[in-house]
């Protein structure tokens, strides 16, 4: 074709390549006309705008991008950045809807004549400091008490131990995460010196075998588990042991599935300990080098540790624990022989009698045979609530520990405390204050006479909860909570409002030592204010206005991460502009160009870790890991012939904890967790057919389920969810709890289960 | 009568000797082949080759030998046939021949922007959905197409205007890389299969959910995926000109 200016259409070259020029500059435009969603694929829900942010629920602690329109979210979605890979869980899509359910609590309310009524902000305040004072004055500092949570921002925690601790000067401060973690906490630091787990979620990219023990990982912290799963889907060879009492979803994808029965793991870690020395599975270098070993207070020798084991033959555990001796050796093996081996674990080792000592073994374990220290070779506890180890674990807002990782019994730590939080020496009470099942006992005594609640449900959590609901009856009870009404605010002299989510910015550390930013992106409803804005409030109207000197999210978390840097937590680089970047960071952190740490005790990797050898253990004076001589004790519940069965407790993929917020999401409240799981031969005992109402007792109470006959439990067992306001499963649950984490034993007590009758 | 008849008749003669020809190629091909070597597309694109040759023939033979032996009418009606009924339907086999075409992994992966993506499902040891559908045999053949149907002819007409779109930004090199996926996925290309299954039925997850899957407002992939390698991933591999190793394990 030859281009002459005189072409037919009359278009010179010149004024065709305008006219190009001319279309191409409008097509730019097209977008600016609205037409663009005849150019591109459209969202189904659109989106004015995308927020990096985090997970509402679990401690898994997934990135999630927040679409929001005109302040209000429409739509959340897995942040591909984050550690999750863009997944989420279908709670975690439900966050979409959290903050806009007919629960939500919009105004302060103050209970008059038995009826909680609408107040104002400052009538409810003012309420809430003259009762604080006068308590103070009459009773002393021990008459209050903060009961917080695992949910609440590392700045609000942080907030309300300094003010409890250091301005009214009573260790009563306690928290939620005392009947979740707190068995972590004490396994860690009996072995490690430190608390918080030295792997990281990335270790499980590497492993080639996990012992999943006491978690329905599946279920539970869905997003882990898929990482597990990949994990096996790209090496086939990588085994799954799964230890639970029941047959969960998790343990069906197991390799090795151990039903060992309720609060028998210590004869079952000791057994396979068993395993290890007598086929010499044993890295004598790190017990020669890096391994105390301690019954109690004394000392021992290794030999002496071996004597010790000698009596948890698989044979002897097998009997105790209800399975094989093969299974207890095979298992052994596996975990001894692979590359790399990664232990999880969660409730169902902490909530238990023998939850430190069950928590030290792993660890134990881990360190006996060397899976220690190396990608994919740790133990690694899974954490429940967005920031108990952010919030609660590492700001010490427990009642017998300071920031962290110090103690309230340590003179010396509480001087440390006093000089960073700039209060004359000796302001730090040295008593140690009541802890969870302690703290509601005194407000049934009437020792504590005010107690402030915040974003938790004690009301429905506690076990044994009937006995203590008389307590929260007594006591002057401040609730705050997003949500209204809920179990505890039944018994609420004063209900405050409280903001959810990214209503309030503030920053939580999820389960493997990550620190992350939860950004402020909508107004909150109606007359709600931030749990910091109420605790800053608080402080100002008790007259320690001066020692919370920081006010917003951004302060507190400068004062806090510097204040960390007086310790082997040193995450002082962890700073507000790296976390609005990063998708969270891993403390140790110490200066701001450190990358964060992976995985501790290790020098070169661990910046705290200033030894020379393969490990150092800087939690411990000799510098050396700690190994235990744990003994299997008899259960502290044990059957009795008009309480023949095992009542275990545990969650559903679909729900959250006391289900105030999962309760309201559209796509989850259709959900039933109000059921019984029992095995057909119990069932068949108990003259049970499936779906019958049933009536299960212990000693403490009773509550009506409906039976649901699966051989998902063993004979002998069976399981409730803990998740349902509307049947409690607490009033049945025993209060005893670990003598070491204090922490209840919700996963085991004995029930007899019979049919209702019409 | 008989010499215009014997006349008109050779040149046809010669037309269903061709297609005949090209027919037993075809079932030659077949015989000696596997059972899938021959796709739609090789059909489409034998009857377009077999349309366009025997339409040039055809106008060859009647303007230059039969146009004296012929009466005109006929030369008109087979000049007809030449110029316009077979180049339609040579034009109906190449459009045909593309959609269905297009269907074909090998067509994805002609494109580099797509290397990392067909790389990683042929990766045996890759987690991402796309990798574990592929090596498990979920699905038989045309394994991009069967989770992104909006393509081929039968697909939608926002399919031939992403593809459009697609090729505008390719050819003029204006995309972001790593592309990113733009818009909500529709659940359908996953619940043709998997609803109904009793797997997937027993998860009471998935009831609660399905009005929502149903309006795309929620992804099955932000539970089950990811379906791809992310784009960090893939970028990375893209500044390695690698195939993608979805993680460096071990």
């Amino acid at each position: 074709m030859s281009h002459k200016p005189d072409a037919p259409n009359g278009l010179t070259r010149r004024e065709l390549g305008r006219l190009l020029g001319v279309s191409a500059g409008l097509a730019c435009l097209a977008p600016l006309t609205g037409c663009n969603s005849l150019w591109e694929r459209q969202s189904v829900i659109p989106v004015d705008g995308w927020h990096k942010g985090v997970c509402r629920f679990c401690g898994t602690g997934c990135g999630v991008m927040i679409g929001v329109t005109n302040n209000k979210v429409v739509d959340v979605k897995g942040d591909d950045e984050a550690h999750n890979r863009g997944r989420l869980c279908i709670k975690g899509l439900a966050t979409r809807d959290i903050l806009y359910s007919e629960d939500r609590a919009l105004y302060p309310m103050i209970r008059k004549d038995g009826e909680l009524q609408r107040a104002s902000w400052d009538e409810a305040m003012t309420l809430i400091a003259q009762r604080f004072r006068e308590s103070i004055e009459t009773h002393g500092p021990a008459s209050v008490a903060f009961y917080g949570s695992g949910q609440l921002y590392t700045q609000e925690s942080y907030t309300a131990n300094k003010l409890f601790k250091a301005g009214i000067g009573t260790n009563n401060v306690e928290s939620n995460a005392r009947m979740c973690m707190a068995s972590a906490t004490t396994g860690y630091t009996a072995t490690f010196g430190k608390d918080e787990p030295p792997g990281c979620y990335e270790d499980m990219d590497y492993a080639d075998c996990f012992f999943i023990t006491g978690s329905n990982t599946l279920e539970c912290h869905p997003i882990l588990w898929e990482r597990v799963r990949d994990r096996k889907r790209s090496h086939p060879g990588t085994k799954i042991i799964v230890v639970d009492p029941r047959k969960t979803f998790t343990a069906r994808h197991a390799d090795l599935h151990l039903p060992i029965h309720p609060g028998t793991d210590v004869s079952l870690y000791n057994a396979m300990i068993y395993v290890f020395l007598q086929h010499n599975f044993i890295d004598r270098d790190m017990v020669e080098n890096y391994l105390t070993f301690k019954d109690g207070e004394e000392s021992r020798t290794f030999e002496e540790f071996k004597r010790h084991i000698a009596k948890y033959t698989p044979e002897a555990a097998a009997k105790t624990c209800g399975i094989t001796p093969r299974d207890i050796r095979e298992a052994a093996f596996l975990f001894a022989t692979s590359k790399a081996t990664m232990s999880l674990w969660t409730m169902g080792l902490n909530q238990q009698v023998q939850a430190t000592h069950s928590n030290r073994l792993v660890s134990a374990m881990h360190l006996l045979t060397g899976h220690f220290g190396r990608p994919g070779a740790t133990p690694f506890s899974i954490s429940g609530q967005p920031n108990a180890c952010g919030g609660v674990r590492d700001v010490g807002t427990l009642s017998h520990a300071l920031p962290n990782g110090r103690l309230i019994a340590n003179p010396k730590h509480r001087e440390e405390m006093e000089d960073l939080w700039k209060v004359p020496r000796g302001r730090i009470s040295p008593k140690p204050g009541y802890h969870t099942v302690q703290l509601f006992e005194a407000l049934g005594r009437g020792d504590v006479k005010c107690c402030l609640v915040m974003c938790t449900n004690p009301g429905q959590t506690l076990p044994n909860v009937t006995a203590y609901r008389q307590g929260m009856e007594k006591a002057f009870l401040v609730v705050v909570d997003a949500f209204y009404p809920t179990e505890t605010t039944k018994f609420a002299d004063v209900v405050l409002p409280a903001a959810l989510w990214v209503e309030k910015e503030g920053v939580t550390g999820n389960g493997d030592r990550r620190y992350h930013l939860y950004p402020k992106l909508v107004s909150p409803p109606g007359e709600v204010k931030s749990d910091l804005a109420i605790l800053v409030e608080l402080a100002d109207r008790l007259g320690h206005g001066d020692l919370i000197s920081a006010r917003t999210p951004k302060d507190v978390w400068d004062e806090w991460r510097k204040i960390s840097s007086h310790s082997a937590y040193n995450f002082e680089g962890i700073t507000y502009e790296r976390l609005q970047k990063e998708r969270g960071l891993q403390w140790p952190c110490p200066t701001e160009s450190h990358p964060g740490t992976k995985r501790r005790y290790l020098p070169g990797q661990d910046p705290m870790a200033t030894g020379s050898g393969r490990f150092d253990f800087y939690g411990k004076h000799d510098r050396r890991a700690t190994i235990w001589l744990d003994r299997q004790e008899e259960p502290v519940d044990p059957y009795a012939d008009e309480f023949p069965l095992i009542l275990n407790t545990g969650r559903i993929l679909e729900h959250w904890h006391t289900m105030t917020i999962t309760g309201s999401a559209p796509t989850l409240k259709g959900i039933q967790p109000d059921y019984l799981e029992i095995h057909p031969y119990d069932a068949y005992q108990a003259e049970v057919k499936d779906g019958d109402p049933v009536i299960v007792k212990s000693r403490r109470g009773e509550v009506e389920l409906r039976a649901r006959i699966t051989e998902i439990v063993r004979p002998g067992m069976v399981f409730a969810t803990m998740h349902s306001c509307r049947h409690l499963i607490n009033q049945v649950t025993h209060d005893v709890y670990d003598p070491f984490s204090k922490e209840p034993a919700f996963k085991r007590c004995v029930v007899a289960v019979r049919r209702k009758s019409a | 009568m008989m010499h215009h008849d014997r006349s008109y008749g050779r040149p046809l003669s010669l037309l269903v000797a061709f297609l005949a020809g090209i027919w037993l190629t075809g079932t030659t091909a077949w015989a000696y082949e596997a059972h899938d070597a021959v796709s739609d597309v090789d059909v489409f694109r034998g009857l377009g080759i077999a349309a366009s040759v025997a339409g040039i023939l055809l106008l060859i033979f009647v303007q230059y030998v039969y146009r004296k032996r012929i009466r005109h009418g006929t030369y008109h009606r087979l000049l007809l046939v030449g110029v316009f009924l077979l180049p339609v339907t040579a034009t109906w086999s190449t459009t045909t021949t593309v959609m269905e075409g297009t269907k074909m992994v090998q067509a994805c992966a002609s494109c580099h922007v797509m290397d990392p993506f067909v790389n990683d499902m042929k990766n045996q040891s890759s987690p991402t959905l796309a990798a574990r559908h592929y090596r498990n045999n979920w699905i038989a053949k045309d394994q991009c197409y069967a989770c992104h149907v909006t393509y081929g002819v039968t697909g939608t007409l926002a399919g031939k205007r992403d593809g459009f779109r697609h090729w505008l930004h390719y050819v003029t090199d204006t995309y972001p890389d790593p592309i990113q996926y733009v818009g909500s996925y529709s659940n359908s290309n996953c619940l043709s299969c998997h609803r109904g299954t009793n797997k997937w039925e027993r998860v009471k997850s998935h009831q609660a959910l399905l009005g929502e899957l149903s309006a795309d407002r929620i992804a099955c992939i932000t539970c089950h995926g990811p379906p791809h390698p992310l784009p960090d991933e893939r970028a990375a591999a893209a500044a390695n000109r690698t195939a993608l190793v979805v993680k460096p394990r071990e």
